[in-house]
């Protein structure tokens, strides 16, 4: 699942190392005084430490300098993110997914125009008359890149592997829950059983793993797929080298089906510094910046007047939402968590959503760069999508939120709402530190709450999911990646979801369970009619729009951007305009085309980063003399 | 607090650092004059002219010390102008409301349009949410110098009472206690306060909070020092003779002694703390909804106003963060040497 974005935020701050050393060297002839050499080198060393933090562009990739001497291509891209695990059974980040979608063939694709399952491992599929058994024609062109070929078997003893649940199914789970049986007659040929009819039939996102390989792992729920490389599969790209938190290097398998990707060689470079991959494709070090998180307005607009650069800014998968808290409970039941209860009235929940002006978030936050929400899955799935008719929308409205307010019991008494109990209305909203988009939301919706008489506590921390494992949140801003099939997406708001003991990890999103909802979802799932499922999908969507409980308030754009003077053209997705990092399939990197000329690396670094140095310098060298002095005054001797 | 910090009561102590003989007289005969004081406010109620009252007293011979120090002070340049230099943002900072008005961190009333470069309407132009950024500025120097401030008294506090318990009891009580403060001073501070702001709330009190208790042991080993060295002298023995407890010692003998030191270390601390702050803001771990210098350069940082070049935004809160710091620390060093002439300090 490509859906990490909730709780697998990783930090954005790093010091470079090498700078370090730097400073050392060059500040140590200084002997001037015997003092001065020591506050010299305080203040610079001081000066340069938070200069690489303020402004890590100044080298931001000491060796990765593009090797194209040998005539090999390489097309190296800065992701935000590290990879979690290279075991298909385990990964949940999208860097990870996106690995594995270029190392192992799926059984089917998406075509990048409209989404619709295209062949990929399997070549044909087709369920029988009472919808219960599935055949799938693999395809006898596949090899591994050990030279075995691929076979129904290896798709066999995968799908059996996950549904044997000996923590193999923590990434894939939802597609094997419903399966009886699956058996691979001949080597073309894998037949799925199914409990109940299934309609993600065609969109099953498991990676098949080569059966003589991973039969030899001891602990499949243990092992990361790290040992040893390069990695056989037989998806576009062939897994090479890997180091933690640092890059994954993918090399072009020249044997692949379709065909053989045109660069030599893909690497996934970590930069949690976004700002710092901008700076390093500015210098022509990385070919494409990640959009994910998505740049900046300023990054973006600053990159537009560049030459060679070409910035991408396409409709995203992702929704960025308020989630209220419902209430925390386990399946059986058993409440936990401290979530407010005013929050339990819906028409509180509503109140705070129609105080929320997401036309104005989309400007000024975004800057036009997302899409005004409203339902639950974004309007790029158009077939899905769904919009409140006009007297069901909770739109910008102050007044009625506080006519809802008043009617729940939640009176003004002096600038503060009070309750029945007498105890004035005060919410938390966590926060994911490490997204701006979140803070910046934040003061917005601190204002227009306020406004209101409701306070607001923007709690910001770098890993949400134990508070919110634990039930112990108000409001939350939430977000995820959505495939082009929702089934994984509307799944999470199912009882089902729900922890089996309190404060556990769970599937579930926000704690939501609803009787009407779960019929919905089990009825969505069994229609193979894509009309009628659609039709389903949009009444789940209706029902969550009126809950409160996910105020979808905007779909952000996936703004990336490329060199044109390394890649010549890329695949979009949606192809007429789309993203380009986080595909639903290898299309991207598997059509990039490299460009003829050489990256220009001028190497010229921009006005900001200067100032940035000069100012973090005349910060430090302040307290760098502040220190010195300090130092001098209390090594005295006071008796 | 500029003025608190040229007027804190610093009345004859001065003399009594100097650690001669007859500094000793005049404490002990002090001690004695004051004794007669009490009695005679027993005896007669209050006698008009001659004899005034050792209240008013005491208070003239403040007043008196407080104009020496403010002419020991003025012969210092630097210290001046740090002080003037602190004056000035200290009223900038009071009349944020007045100067830039009340609604300038409000990002819905935002005035401009986001990320403009300075302009005759903004003269250091706008953040990402169109706000004036010289508006943010001033309103940030009210967070960033309360929080330098009650993070230094704080740290000097504690400090404070670390050293003089520690110097007082010696044994195995100072013994424990100084352990703990080595075991502080080598614990890198930036990466305990980071660690404490983490785990608890975002909050301007966290910030306060954690680097008020991770700075702290240079203030208890200085403390420390001088309470031995002031607790070696014999008067303090003749106190203790008289039957003067532990309380009376330390409060009525050492601190009067050590306040000098403490006065001048809290100046210095201050300068370290606003830096802190700046740094913590800047690492993401203050209150995201509060303006101040470090949060400012964050919130630049994240905009993604370094590679795009907008100097605007990152140059003044870093500017402004290193001349209060610089102010802070001209003050305490000009304080320190007027305390302590001992050490001799160039003017």
């Amino acid at each position: 699942m490509d859906t990490q974005d909730q709780h697998g935020r990783t930090r954005t701050r790093t010091r470079t190392r090498t700078t370090r050393t730097r400073t050392r060297t060059r500040t140590r002839p200084t002997r001037l005084h015997p003092r001065l050499p020591f506050l010299a080198a305080a203040a610079a060393a001081a000066a340069f430490t938070l200069t690489a933090a303020l402004a890590t562009p100044l080298n931001p990739a000491p060796q990765q300098a593009e090797a194209k001497d040998d005539g090999k291509k390489t097309l190296t891209v800065a992701v935000a993110q590290s990879v979690d695990s290279l075991s298909p059974f385990v990964a949940q980040r999208l860097l990870s997914t996106s690995v594995h979608r270029l190392t192992y063939e799926y059984l089917t694709n998406y075509d990048p125009k409209d989404n619709h399952a295209v062949p990929a491992f399997a070549t044909k599929w087709e369920s029988s008359a009472d919808k219960l058994t599935w055949t799938y024609t693999i395809r006898s062109n596949s090899k591994w890149s050990d030279g075995k070929k691929a076979t129904a078997e290896d798709a066999a003893w995968t799908f059996n592997k996950i549904m044997s649940k000996e923590g193999t199914a923590t990434a894939n789970s939802n597609f094997v829950t419903n399966f009886k049986k699956v058996t691979a007659p001949t080597p073309t040929k894998l037949v799925i059983e199914l409990k109940k009819p299934q309609s993600t039939m065609a969109a099953l996102d498991v990676p098949i793993v080569p059966k003589h390989v991973w039969e030899k792992v001891d602990d499949i729920s243990k092992f990361n797929n790290d040992k040893d490389f390069p990695v056989v599969g037989n998806g576009p790209f062939v897994l090479s080298e890997f180091k933690v938190d640092q890059y994954v290097k993918l090399r072009a398998n020249k044997n692949f089906w379709r065909g053989a990707p045109k660069f030599d060689e893909l690497v996934f470079k970590t930069y949690k510094d976004q700002d710092a991959a901008v700076a390093a494709l500015r210098k022509g070090e990385v070919s494409f910046v990640a959009g994910q998180p998505a740049l900046t307005p300023a990054q973006a607009n600053g990159l537009k007047g560049e030459p060679d650069i070409k910035v991408n800014n396409g409709p995203g998968r992702r929704f960025f939402a308020l989630a209220t808290n419902p209430g925390a409970r386990t399946r059986d039941g058993k409440k936990f968590g401290d979530g407010h209860p005013a929050l339990l009235d819906k028409r509180v929940r509503q109140a705070l959503f129609l105080s929320v002006d997401r036309k104005a978030i989309v400007d000024k936050v975004f800057q036009g760069n997302a899409v005004e929400g409203a339902g639950y899955i974004p309007p790029r799935f158009s077939e899905y999508s769904w919009k409140p008719s006009a007297d069901q929308e909770l739109g910008y409205d102050p007044q009625r939120a506080a006519k809802l307010l008043d009617e729940a019991g939640y009176r003004k008494k002096g600038s503060k709402r009070v309750g029945k109990d007498g105890k004035p209305l005060d919410f938390r909203i966590l926060c994911h530190a490490t997204d701006p988009n979140d803070k910046a939301v934040g003061k917005y919706l601190k204002e227009w709450w306020g406004d209101l008489g409701i306070g607001l506590k923007v709690n910001c921390l770098d890993d949400v999911s134990v508070p919110w494992y634990a039930g112990e949140y108000d409001l939350a801003f939430d977000g995820w990646s959505v495939n082009p099939d929702p089934d994984f997406v509307l799944g999470i708001h199912t009882c089902a979801a729900l922890p089996e003991k309190a404060k556990e990890s769970a599937a579930t999103d926000n704690f939501i369970c609803d009787n009407k909802y779960d019929e919905l979802y089990e009825k969505q799932l069994a229609e193979y009619d894509p009309a009628k499922r659609a039709a389903l999908v949009k009444q789940m969507e209706s029902w969550l729009y009126d809950s409160g409980y996910m105020n979808v308030i905007a779909y952000p754009n996936a703004v990336e951007a490329y060199r044109t003077d390394q890649i010549k053209s890329i695949t979009t997705m949606p192809s007429a305009a789309g993203n380009i990092y986080g595909q639903d399939g290898y299309w991207s990197w598997w059509s990039a085309v490299p460009a003829s000329g050489k990256g220009s690396s001028d190497g010229g670094s921009s006005t900001g980063v200067i100032i940035g140095i000069a100012v973090a310098a005349v910060v430090l060298a302040g307290g760098g003399a502040l220190f010195a002095m300090r130092r001098r005054s209390t090594a005295d001797d006071r008796e | 607090m500029t003025t608190d910090t040229a007027s804190v009561p610093a009345p004859q102590e001065p003399e009594k650092t100097q650690g001669t003989q007859n500094t000793q007289d005049t404490q002990d005969t002090q001690g004695t004059q004051d004794t007669q004081g009490t009695h005679n406010t027993q005896g007669k109620s209050d006698p008009p002219r001659e004899a005034k009252s050792p209240r008013a007293l005491a208070w003239t011979r403040r007043r008196h010390s407080a104009a020496r120090f403010w002419r020991e002070y003025r012969t210092h340049r630097a210290g001046v102008c740090g002080l003037a230099a602190l004056v000035l943002i200290a009223l900038a900072a009071l009349g944020a409301p007045l100067l830039v008005g009340s609604d300038a961190q409000s990002v819905t009333e935002a005035p401009g349009e986001a990320m403009r470069a300075p302009s005759g309407e903004f003269p250091l132009g706008t953040d990402q949410f169109g706000r004036d950024l010289l508006a943010l500025l001033v309103w940030g120097a009210r967070i960033s110098l309360t929080v330098g401030l009650l993070a230094a008294f704080l740290s000097v506090a504690i400090g404070t009472v670390v050293g003089i318990t520690a110097g007082h009891f010696r044994g195995w009580y100072a013994t424990v206690i100084m352990r703990v403060t080595d075991w502080f001073l080598v614990m890198p501070t930036l990466v305990l306060a980071i660690a404490l702001a983490s785990v608890m709330d975002r909050s301007v009190w966290t910030i306060i909070l954690a680097i008020g208790v991770t700075t702290w042991p240079t203030t208890a080993r200085l403390v420390r020092a001088q309470t031995l060295a002031v607790e070696s002298r014999p008067y303090i023995e003749r106190a203790q003779a008289l039957g003067g407890g532990h309380g009376h010692v330390m409060a009525r003998h050492v601190l009067p002694n050590v306040m000098p030191l403490v006065l001048a270390q809290t100046t210095l601390v201050i300068s370290s703390a606003i830096l802190t702050e700046a740094t913590l803001a800047f690492l993401g771990l203050g209150d995201p909804t509060v303006v101040s210098w470090g949060g400012l350069l964050q919130d630049a940082r994240e905009a993604g106003a370094v590679s795009a070049g907008d100097w605007w935004y990152l140059a003044p809160p870093g500017i402004a963060i290193a001349v209060v710091a610089l102010a802070f620390t001209l003050c305490g060093r000009a304080v320190e040497s007027v305390l302590n002439p001992r050490l001799g300090v160039s003017r």
